[in-house]
């Protein structure tokens, strides 16, 4: 049997998007919402920690605190999230033109860079705890870790969708019929990605 | 066993819940939780049927769904990866201090809206997802503005 190398056609609704998708898209809608809070709030308490460790260099009563933030290594971890992004997209194209064996591979990539930003926040945040920073050691502590925390753990389902549908793939269940299935994956990693578009601008180099 | 699991509990235990790191691996858990609980219910998942060996399908060149084609993407990217070095390099440049706020939140824009347009598809989409996209950029932004301009928080 032979599979006409078809598009994923949309299933007859009444806004003409599969609904799926549209559901996909709504949750990203308030998902900006979600991290909008927890930006708003970091930003809101940037230099209100009355004791150390602090993100950045700073001299207080005479004392010098070096700061803890590494901007080239996270410039490193959001460029290997960015690329992910291309790699996602690069599957999406792939089974696209049903192309399965293309589509395998892409999405291995994308699961190992993005396994490869959380190893990288893995130990960023080791070395943030060695230095004396906890979720409740100060505003600094509390803000930083409950936003990048959520943004990893975010991270961490995404890998885990994109390590099924590899799994999928490999069983030959995804063709260019179901390549809604890819493309809804790639809907929420891409959103992770722009988020940490945010997040590294706002947060790591705006100080 | 249960003696040594007791100890490194103990041990760790308290280092386990203070280290944010670890919280990272808490989905990872959620998720072999789960997989525990399907196993071991009765509920009998049915996959769909195997496709076809990799002999049996084409490759289509060019699919007629509108949407841009590899190169494109990897154009995109390389865009994307010159704003990231970009926006590193002004970081290090002392003289552009003043505008530094500026030209991030820019540079930033720029990525965020090609992410969007051309990795999510929203300029080849139907327009209403990208109105609500919007919706949600736009209650964000009034959430920023209300919240710092309230409490007295600024950018610079």
């Amino acid at each position: 049997m032979q599979h006409a190398p078809t598009v994923d056609a949309a299933h007859e609704t009444n806004t003409g998007i599969d609904n799926r998708k549209l559901l996909m898209w709504l949750f990203l809608a308030s998902e900006c919402l979600f991290f909008g809070g927890m930006i708003g709030t970091y930003l809101l308490y940037r230099n209100s920690s009355v004791e150390g460790p602090y993100p950045t260099d700073r001299v207080i009563d005479g004392v010098a605190y070096s700061g803890l933030f590494d901007i080239p290594f996270t410039s490193v971890s959001a460029f290997v999230l960015l690329m992910s992004s291309v790699t996602m997209v690069l599957a999406l194209a792939a089974i696209r033109r049903n192309d399965r064996r293309g589509l395998q591979i892409w999405l291995a990539a994308t699961a190992l860079l993005g396994m490869t930003f959380l190893a990288g926040q893995v130990f960023e945040f080791t070395e943030f705890y060695n230095e004396g920073l906890t979720l409740n050691s100060n505003l600094f502590g509390t803000s930083f870790f409950v936003l990048t925390g959520f943004h990893g753990a975010h991270v961490s389902v995404g890998v885990l969708i994109l390590l099924s549908l590899w799994v999928m793939a490999r069983r030959g269940r995804i063709t260019s019929e179901n390549a809604m299935n890819v493309e809804l994956a790639g809907l929420y990693w891409h959103f992770v990605d722009i988020v940490w578009i945010v997040i590294f601008t706002l947060v790591y180099l705006l100080q | 066993m249960l003696e040594a699991l007791t100890f490194v509990l103990a041990a760790n235990g308290k280092a386990f819940f203070e280290n944010p790191a670890y919280l990272l691996g808490i989905p990872l858990i959620a998720a072999g939780a789960i997989g525990v609980l399907l196993a071991m219910s009765p509920i009998e998942l049915k996959w769909p049927q195997r496709a076809p060996a990799e002999e049996e399908y084409e490759i289509v060149d060019h699919p007629a769904d509108g949407h841009p084609d590899a190169a494109e993407y990897i154009k995109v990217g390389l865009i994307l990866a010159v704003i990231t070095a970009l926006e590193v390099a002004i970081y290090y440049v002392d003289a552009l201090e003043g505008a530094l706020l500026a030209i991030l939140l820019v540079l930033s824009a720029m990525k965020f809206v090609l992410v969007a347009l051309w990795f999510m598809h929203l300029r080849f989409d139907n327009k209403l997802l990208t109105v609500m996209f919007s919706a949600g950029m736009v209650l964000v932004t009034a959430l920023f503005v209300i919240v710092l301009s309230t409490l007295g928080a600024s950018l610079v």
